[in-house]
């Protein structure tokens, strides 16, 4: 047994395993609850913070449904070649641990950069660092704007950075599909039953230019959607088994040294126009951030969903990795038979961290 | 007698407050490397010099007196704002923050050994085995 280890050992240290594996991590620990809210559909009154992940507050006080734990792994293959790996264990899963992200990456160049695997689809200007709390000033990207039940992809991503004079410029040219075999939002929330939900031919692209106070960032994404409801191929209308989707958006901030404004404007057409929209301006007192915020979802059709959220909060850093904060949600649900959640008022706080 | 203490304790709050930071480089780097520059080789937003050599930049532990008066006054950003920038950026593969060295004399001692490092460290420490392209 001991030879057999030590051999063991000697293959171990013998292989050229040149990689240097860089482990970061993440995490949130929120808590909430809805302070009043109506509930529709004979449910109880919900505040629905997260639509794709599903984290819904009641009126009892829970720490599960935005609590997230995630670590990265990055092994360095030198000469631009990384390898990357993201695993989050969410509140609102159990805690069950699953790959976000599983990556390839390589530098082609000073500009150019050439990833594949699994990624999250960069619909939104907070997408990519969603679950990264500690990134932004709100507990949470304005659930009313990313409320689309697809969140990650698995395909090939061309990155470019680089400038022009003063302004910085990056650009990302991605094509994949995901096959949501259990899509949670579809089948834990809408439809009640197992619904699978496939985006195939995905292609987009994002471009975004900053300079040292101002940031814009422009967005195309196209799809075709196919779903199953309880294993059965779904009927989107007049015999359609599938259906095209074209996703713009436009996210605009300016950063004042103290003063910040940040907006986002989205549009995804699928037939019917889905509108949304947010803003929010903050103010950073030292290491105190209060905040308020705006965010409005607009289906253009007869009895549509619509929805908006008013908010405002702190986020006070309180120590070099961690931040503290704390957000009143009031939200207004117009919709009668799309309703979501109905309105609803709630409290919701937790400390981020990065390590 | 009270007014020189009061001078003598400006003077002293103000040399401590302001204290100021070196941006140095290898001898044998002759790039122009401004104000400008700096902030996109530290924001990883530039990846190289003026001709086209690899920049990495090195910076020193976010407690160090020095690191905050870069980050406030290179790149005007508190060193939590500076983390939730690097943040966004190392979870989404986008970049990676530059490397924290414990002090003065590590930097001087990396850049003065490697070409491509460019790194700051409180102005008084900067000796002649690095060159001083910039001071904040």
């Amino acid at each position: 047994m001991k030879i057999k280890l030590l051999f063991a050992l000697i293959v171990a240290y013998s292989l050229p395993l040149q990689a240097e594996i860089n482990i970061s991590g993440f995490a949130s620990v929120n808590g909430g609850k809805v302070l009043s809210g109506k509930g529709v559909f004979g449910n109880e009154a919900t505040f629905l913070a997260d639509y794709p992940i599903v984290s819904t507050y009641t009126e009892d006080f829970s720490m599960k449904p935005e609590s997230l734990f995630g670590l990265q792994f990055t092994g360095d293959l030198t000469e631009g070649l990384t390898a990357t790996a993201q695993v989050v264990a969410r509140g609102a899963n159990d805690y069950d641990a699953k790959f976000e992200w599983a990556y390839i990456s390589y530098d082609l160049n000073e500009n150019w950069t050439l990833q594949a695997g699994k990624k999250r689809l960069p619909l939104f200007y907070y997408s990519d660092f969603f679950d990264v709390g500690y990134a932004y000033v709100w507990m949470r990207a304005p659930a009313d704007n990313y409320t689309w039940q697809i969140f990650n992809y698995n395909g090939i991503n061309a990155l470019y950075s680089g400038s022009i004079g003063d302004w910085s410029l990056s650009a990302n040219l991605y094509g994949g599909r995901e096959d949501d075999t259990h899509n949670k939002l579809l089948s834990d929330f809408f439809f009640k039953v197992p619904v699978r939900e496939i985006w195939k031919d995905i292609l987009g692209g994002v471009i975004q230019v900053n300079n040292d106070w101002l940031e814009i960032r422009a967005t195309h994404m196209q799809y075709t959607n196919e779903r199953e409801i309880s294993g059965q191929p779904y009927d989107f209308g007049n015999g359609n088994m599938e259906r095209d989707g074209k996703f713009y958006g436009l996210a605009v901030n300016a950063d004042f040294g103290n003063l910040f404004i940040l907006t986002e404007l989205n549009k995804l057409d699928l037939g019917d126009d889905f509108d949304t929209y947010m803003v929010s301006v903050g103010y950073r007192f030292d290491n105190i951030t209060p905040f308020i915020s705006y965010a409005d979802y607009e289906q253009d059709a007869t009895d549509g969903e619509n929805h908006n959220t008013t908010s405002f909060g702190i986020r006070w850093d309180f120590h070099s990795s961690a931040a503290f904060k704390i957000q009143y949600d009031d939200v207004e649900d117009d919709s009668v038979n799309l309703a979501v959640a109905g309105d609803s008022e709630s409290i919701t706080f937790g400390i981020d961290v990065v390590f | 007698m009270k007014a020189y203490t009061l001078v003598m304790t400006l003077l002293i709050f103000a040399t401590s407050t302001f204290a100021n930071v070196a941006v140095i480089v290898h001898p044998s780097n002759s790039n122009t490397v401004d104000a400008a520059a700096i902030t996109k080789i530290f924001t990883g937003k530039a990846k190289s010099f003026g001709d086209g050599s690899k920049a990495v930049p090195l910076s020193q532990k976010s407690s160090s007196a020095t690191t905050t008066e870069f980050n406030k006054k290179a790149l005007k950003k508190s060193s939590s704002q500076l983390k939730a920038y690097w943040s966004k950026l190392v979870f989404t593969g986008k970049g990676t923050p530059p490397k924290e060295l414990s002090n003065d004399a590590d930097v001087i001692k990396m850049v003065s050994t490697n070409p491509n490092t460019i790194g700051f460290v409180s102005a008084g420490s900067a000796d002649g085995s690095v060159k001083v392209v910039h001071t904040y």
